[in-house]
C-alpha cells in the first residue's frame, strides 16, 4: 500500500510537469525536418550561365538534358580525368544543343518582349560552356572544330573575354601543323586577327590608365603575338609586341616570370636585328 | 502510514505550486508597447531585449567570450558590413532600412508597407523583405523594440527611392551610440566620430544573450521555404523564460529568470538548426534569371537567391549525418561553441587522403553560472558540460582597439591579445581565428607527375578538401576569399611558375599613385576590376548611372584559372575557393564601361560577369568554394622552359624542381574594399564621406592568412 501510494504520487508529479511542460511548449517544430526536394539542383538560368556544379550533389543517375551532360562531362574531365569520356559528354550534349540541327538559338533582342526575357524560349539558348570544354578538348586534335565551337560561343556571346584568344591559339597550334607555308602564314594571319580582337574588348583608355596605371594588359595575348611575328620575321611587330607584353606585366608579372626577362633579351636582339635592317 | 501520507503530501504540494506557477506565468500579460506580430503568447512575465551587462553577474565568462565574438558589437561598427548596407542603400534609394507598423509609406500597388522583414509574417511583398534586410539579423531585437517609437534605435528614412536624400543618411553605426542616460546622441555629422563621452547602445551589442535565450522555436512561415532558413526567421519569447541547453535547469535567484525547460526550445537552440535563421542569406530580386520562390501563401511574386548559403551546405551535407568521419552529426555549435580545434585530434580517410584534423564536439566541464550567486538559495550548481561563446569563425575586426573601444566600451578586449582562458583557449581572437583556419583545408601534391623534362610541360595535381562542417569559405562565400598560392622551382631556387601571387601596385582609383611596399593590399592576378563607385547627383535617382556598381574595369589577368578551369576546363591559372555573383546584361543594356572609341558597351546577346555588388547581381555560382569531405583535384600544367629559352637567359635549371602549394585567406578582395571605400567615400554618392572604409584601413587591417594548409613534392628534372 506504501508502495503504491509512493508510486501514485510520483506518477502525479509527472502528470503535472508534463502539463506545464505541454503550455510550455509553443511550436510543433521537429528538429530534423527540413526541405527534402534537392537544392543543390540549381535552377539553371535560361542562358545557362552557370559553372560547373559537384557532381555528387546533383544527384543525376542518367543524364537526360544538354545541361546534365555537360555536367557530367566536366565531372569526367575534372575529376576523373576521363578525356574520353568528357568528350563523349559533351558531344551527347552538343546534339541536344546545336545551332545545326536547330536545338538551340541565339538570343539577341529580337527574344525580349517590352525589354524582358519571355518565361520560355524555344529552342533554348545555346549554350556556350559546353562549347568552350569540347572546343578545349579538340584544340590539337581538331582545330578546324575547335574554332568552330569557339566562333559559335562569340556568336552567343561577343563580349565574353578568352574567347578570341583561345581561337588565336588555336589557329597557332593549326599553323604549328602545317608544313604548307601559305596555310601557315594564312593560320598565323588568322591568329593575329583572333588575338588582336582579344585586346580591342579590354581596350586601354585614358579612363583605364587613370584608373589602374596599366599602359597596356592582357599579356599573355601580347606574348603570343609576338611569337606569331617573330615566326613570321615582323621584327618591329615583335618587338613592338614584346614591349606592349612588358607593360602589361609591370604591375601584374606573369605566372612565368622568367618570361619578363625573356621579353627583354628578345627586344634586344630584335632592336638589332632592326638597326641592321632585317 | 505517515510515511505514505507525508509522501503524498508532498507530492501535492509540489503539484500545486508547479501549477500556480504555471497558470501564474499563464496570466501575466504581454510587454506593453513592444512589437507583437512576433512573439508568442505570453506565457511568462513579460521582459522585453535586455542589455548583456544584465546577465554579467551571473554568467560572467559568458558575457566575457560572447563581448569578445565579432557577431556581438563588432559586426555592428564593422566598417565593411556598415558599408556593404550603406552602399546597397545608396543604389535602391534607402530601401534596406527597417520600417515600423507607424510607417505610412504606401507600395506601388497601394498597399501600406509598415512591417519590416521580422515583423511580415508571412512575407507578401519583396519591400518588406527588403526592409531592414541586413539589420534584421544583425540587430533583430532592436528592430522589434523600434517598432515603439520610443525605443527606436535607427529611425526608418524620411524618404525611399526617389525622394531618398542621400545628403542626410547616415551608416547605422551612427545611431548606435548613447549618452550616460541611455538617450541616443548622433556624430555631428553623418559618419563621423562618437560623440564624447558616448556609450554603446543596445544596437550596438549585436547578437546578445536575449536575441539566442530568447528563442521561441523557428518561425516558419517567415521563411521562404517554410524551413525555418534565412530572414531571421526565429519566433522569441520576450519574456524572463530564457532558453538554455539543460533539461533541468536550477531555480535562478530572484526570479530574474526563467530557466525553459520546454525540451523543444532547449533541442532547439542546441541543434544547427538554430543557426539556420540567420546563416542562410536569401536575397530578394525581381529581376533574377534563376529565381526561387516563396512558397509561403500570398508570397509567390517574392524572387530571391542564395547570397549567404552556409547553413543549406551544413543541413545536405555529411555532418549533418553519421556517415563523417566521427560518426555521429557534427553541428555547428560542435565546432564554434566547443572546445574545437583545442581538444585533440583525430585520423581518418577521406578519399585518397589521410587527414588529422582536431576532433569537434568535445565540451570542457565547468559551472554554467557563477556559483554562490545565481540560484535560488545558492543552490550548489552541478559541473557541466559547457559550451564557450566565443562563436570563432573566420572574421578579426578590422578597427583599431581605440576605435573599437570607442564605439564598443572601453572594456572591449584586444583581438590580438595574447594568453589563454580559464579553459586553455586562446583569448585573443586572431589566435583563435587562426586555429579555426588551420583546421579548415587539407591538400596534397601526391599524384603530381614524378619528373620533367625542359622544353615540355608536366602536371601538378593539386588535390583539396575542406573539412569544415560547411563549404569553404562559407558566409559571404562571394566575396571571403579563399586561395591556392603555387611555385615551382629549380634547386637554385629559379622560379619556373607561379600561381596565386600578387603584385605591389599603385591604385590611382583610390589615390595610391606608387607602391606601397604592402602585399595584403593587393589583389589576385585572375581579373583586373575596378567597379564604378558613382557620384552624387541632386535630385537623386536609383540605380547604376550615378550610383555606380558596374565594372569599370574588367579584364583577364595572366593567371586566369577560376573562369578558365570552370569554363574552358583549363589545367592552369589561379584555384580559387570563392563564389561568385553574377549579373547577366539582358541585349540593349549597357555593361557600364566604354570601348577604344568612348562610346558605351552595349550587350548584343545576354552577356554576363562578376559583380562586386550583391544588390546588382542577378544570378550566383555557389559552387566555387570547397565541399567539404569530398576532395577535388585541380591540375596545372606546366610549361618548363626550353633548352633555348634557357640559355638566352643564362639559367641552368638544376633538379629536383620543388612544388610547393599552400592555401591562403583573406576577408575581401582589396577590390571589394576599394569599391566600398569609393562609394561610402567623398566622392561617392552621398556626397560625403561616410568614414567607414579608406585605403589607410584597408592597408592596415586587411591581412593575408597564408599557408593555412599546405603541401610540397619534389619532381625529377630531365635535362
Amino acid at each position: 500500500m506504501r508502495k503504491r501510494i509512493a508510486v501514485l504520487s510520483v506518477i502525479l508529479l509527472i502528470l503535472v510537469i508534463t502539463v506545464v511542460r505541454a503550455q510550455n511548449s509553443t511550436t510543433t517544430y521537429t528538429v530534423g525536418e527540413f526541405q527534402t526536394a534537392n537544392p543543390n539542383y540549381p535552377h539553371p538560368n535560361p542562358f545557362y550561365f552557370e559553372g560547373k556544379v559537384d557532381w555528387n550533389l546533383l544527384n543525376i543517375s542518367q543524364p537526360s538534358n544538354a545541361w546534365e551532360y555537360m555536367e557530367e562531362g566536366m565531372h569526367a574531365q575534372d575529376d576523373l580525368g576521363d578525356i574520353a569520356g568528357a568528350t563523349q559528354d559533351y558531344q551527347t550534349a552538343l546534339s541536344m544543343n546545336s545551332l545545326q540541327n536547330g536545338t538551340c538559338q541565339i538570343v539577341t533582342a529580337a527574344n525580349l518582349v517590352n525589354g524582358a526575357l519571355p518565361a520560355t524560349l524555344t529552342p533554348p539558348p545555346c549554350i556556350f560552356t559546353l562549347r568552350l570544354r569540347l572546343g578545349s578538348l579538340l584544340q590539337e586534335s581538331n582545330p578546324t572544330e575547335a574554332i568552330s565551337l569557339f566562333q559559335e560561343v562569340l556568336s552567343i556571346d561577343p563580349l565574353r573575354l578568352g574567347v578570341n584568344k583561345l581561337i588565336g591559339e588555336t589557329y597557332m597550334i593549326e599553323a604549328g601543323h602545317t608544313t604548307d607555308p601559305t596555310a601557315q602564314q594564312q593560320a598565323y594571319q588568322n591568329a593575329i586577327q583572333a588575338l588582336q580582337a582579344e585586346l580591342a574588348l579590354s581596350p586601354v583608355t585614358a579612363q583605364t590608365i587613370a584608373l589602374t596605371a596599366d599602359q597596356a594588359n592582357n599579356a599573355h595575348v601580347w606574348w603570343d603575338l609576338a611569337q606569331i611575328y617573330q615566326a613570321l620575321g615582323q621584327n618591329a611587330n615583335a618587338a613592338n609586341a614584346y614591349q606592349q607584353y612588358l607593360l602589361a606585366t609591370q604591375w601584374h608579372s606573369d605566372v612565368y616570370p622568367w618570361r619578363i626577362a625573356l621579353a627583354q633579351q628578345n627586344i634586344k636582339i630584335l632592336q638589332a636585328r632592326l638597326r641592321h635592317g632585317q | 502510514m505517515s510515511i505514505v501520507r507525508r509522501s503524498l503530501g508532498i507530492a501535492l504540494w509540489a503539484a500545486i505550486c508547479i501549477l500556480q506557477l504555471a497558470c501564474a506565468t499563464s496570466q501575466t500579460p504581454p510587454v506593453t508597447g513592444t512589437a507583437t506580430g512576433n512573439t508568442t503568447e505570453g506565457e511568462f512575465a513579460a521582459q522585453p531585449f535586455e542589455r548583456p551587462e544584465k546577465c554579467l553577474p551571473c554568467h560572467q565568462r559568458q558575457y566575457n567570450e560572447l563581448f569578445a565574438a565579432v557577431k556581438s558589437g563588432y559586426r555592428n561598427v564593422s566598417p565593411l558590413f556598415n558599408g556593404l548596407e550603406s552602399a546597397g542603400n545608396l543604389i535602391n534609394g534607402g530601401l534596406l532600412r527597417p520600417v515600423y507598423q507607424d510607417s505610412t509609406v504606401v507600395l506601388p500597388d497601394g498597399t501600406l508597407l509598415n512591417t519590416n522583414m521580422l515583423t511580415s509574417s508571412p512575407l507578401t511583398e519583396t519591400r518588406q523583405v527588403q526592409a531592414g534586410f541586413c539589420f534584421t539579423c544583425h540587430n533583430a531585437n532592436v528592430e522589434l523594440l523600434g517598432d515603439n517609437p520610443i525605443n527606436r534605435e535607427v529611425p526608418q528614412l524620411s524618404g525611399l527611392q526617389g525622394n531618398f536624400d542621400p545628403a542626410t543618411f547616415r551608416p547605422l553605426r551612427d545611431y548606435m551610440l548613447v549618452d550616460a542616460n541611455g538617450n541616443q546622441v548622433l556624430p555631428a555629422v553623418p559618419g563621423g566620430e562618437p560623440p564624447a563621452g558616448s556609450l554603446p547602445s543596445l544596437g550596438a551589442a549585436g547578437i546578445t544573450c536575449d536575441v539566442c535565450h530568447d528563442q521561441a522555436g523557428p518561425d516558419l512561415t517567415r521563411s521562404f521555404q517554410e524551413d525555418g532558413f534565412a530572414n531571421m526567421s526565429l519566433l522569441f519569447n520576450q519574456s524572463i523564460e530564457k532558453v538554455g541547453p539543460f533539461l533541468f535547469p536550477l531555480g535562478v535567484k530572484g526570479n530574474f529568470h526563467v530557466a525553459s525547460n520546454d525540451p523543444n526550445k532547449i533541442a532547439f537552440l542546441k541543434a544547427g538548426a538554430f543557426c539556420n535563421a540567420c546563416h542562410d542569406v536569401r536575397v530578394p530580386n525581381n529581376n533574377l534569371m534563376a529565381e526561387e520562390n516563396n512558397i509561403n501563401p500570398g508570397g509567390s511574386s517574392i524572387k530571391y537567391f542564395r547570397l549567404e548559403n552556409l547553413s543549406s551546405e551544413w543541413q545536405l551535407g555529411l555532418y549533418n549525418s553519421t556517415s563523417n568521419p566521427f560518426g555521429k552529426v557534427i553541428a555547428c555549435q560542435d565546432c564554434h561553441m566547443s572546445d574545437f580545434p583545442y581538444a585533440g585530434t583525430s585520423n581518418y580517410a577521406v578519399g585518397n587522403m589521410t587527414i588529422t584534423s582536431p576532433t569537434p564536439a568535445i565540451y570542457a566541464t565547468d559551472y554554467a553560472a557563477v556559483p554562490g550567486v545565481s540560484t535560488v538559495d545558492n543552490a550548489p550548481l552541478p559541473l557541466r558540460q559547457v559550451v564557450n561563446h566565443y562563436f570563432t569563425g573566420v572574421d578579426v575586426p578590422l578597427l583599431s582597439l581605440s576605435e573599437l573601444q570607442a564605439r564598443l566600451g572601453a572594456g572591449y578586449p584586444d583581438p590580438y591579445a595574447s594568453g589563454t582562458d580559464a579553459h586553455g583557449f586562446p583569448v585573443g581572437l586572431a589566435n583563435r581565428r587562426q586555429d579555426l583556419l588551420n583546421a579548415a583545408t587539407r591538400i596534397n601534391l601526391a599524384s603530381t607527375d614524378s619528373s620533367a623534362q625542359i622544353g615540355q610541360s608536366f602536371m601538378v595535381r593539386l588535390e583539396a578538401v575542406a573539412l569544415t562542417g560547411h563549404r569553404f569559405p562559407a558566409g559571404f562565400s562571394q566575396e571571403r576569399t579563399a586561395y591556392v598560392q603555387l611555385s615551382v622551382q629549380d634547386n637554385n631556387g629559379f622560379l619556373i611558375y607561379q600561381s596565386g601571387y600578387v603584385v605591389d601596385k599603385p591604385h590611382p582609383d583610390d589615390g595610391v599613385t606608387a607602391p606601397n611596399g604592402n602585399l595584403d593590399d593587393e589583389d589576385l592576378e585572375h581579373v583586373h576590376a575596378i567597379v564604378d563607385p558613382g557620384h552624387y547627383t541632386t535630385p537623386y535617382q536609383t540605380g547604376t548611372a550615378t550610383n555606380g556598381g558596374n565594372n569599370l574595369v574588367f579584364q583577364l589577368g595572366p593567371d586566369d584559372g577560376p573562369d578558365a578551369r570552370v569554363f574552358e576546363g583549363a589545367s592552369e591559372g589561379l584555384v580559387l575557393f570563392r563564389n561568385e555573383l553574377i549579373h547577366i546584361f539582358l541585349p540593349g543594356q549597357p555593361i557600364g564601361r566604354t570601348d577604344a572609341n568612348g562610346h558605351q558597351i552595349i550587350a548584343q546577346t545576354p552577356h554576363f560577369e562578376e559583380t562586386f555588388n550583391a544588390a546588382l547581381a542577378n544570378g550566383v555560382d555557389n559552387f566555387r568554394s570547397l565541399q567539404p569531405l569530398q576532395p577535388r583535384m585541380y591540375n596545372y600544367q606546366v610549361q618548363l622552359p626550353t633548352a633555348q629559352e634557357l640559355t638566352q637567359l643564362g639559367v641552368t635549371l638544376q633538379g629536383p624542381l620543388h612544388v610547393h602549394a599552400q592555401v591562403n585567406f583573406e576577408h575581401f578582395p582589396p577590390v571589394f574594399m576599394r569599391y566600398l571605400a569609393e562609394c561610402t567615400g567623398p566622392n561617392g554618392p552621398a556626397g560625403q564621406s561616410l568614414n567607414l572604409v579608406d585605403e589607410n584601413l584597408i592597408n592596415t587591417y586587411l591581412k593575408n592568412v597564408k599557408a593555412i594548409s599546405t603541401a610540397d613534392v619534389t619532381v625529377n628534372l630531365v635535362q
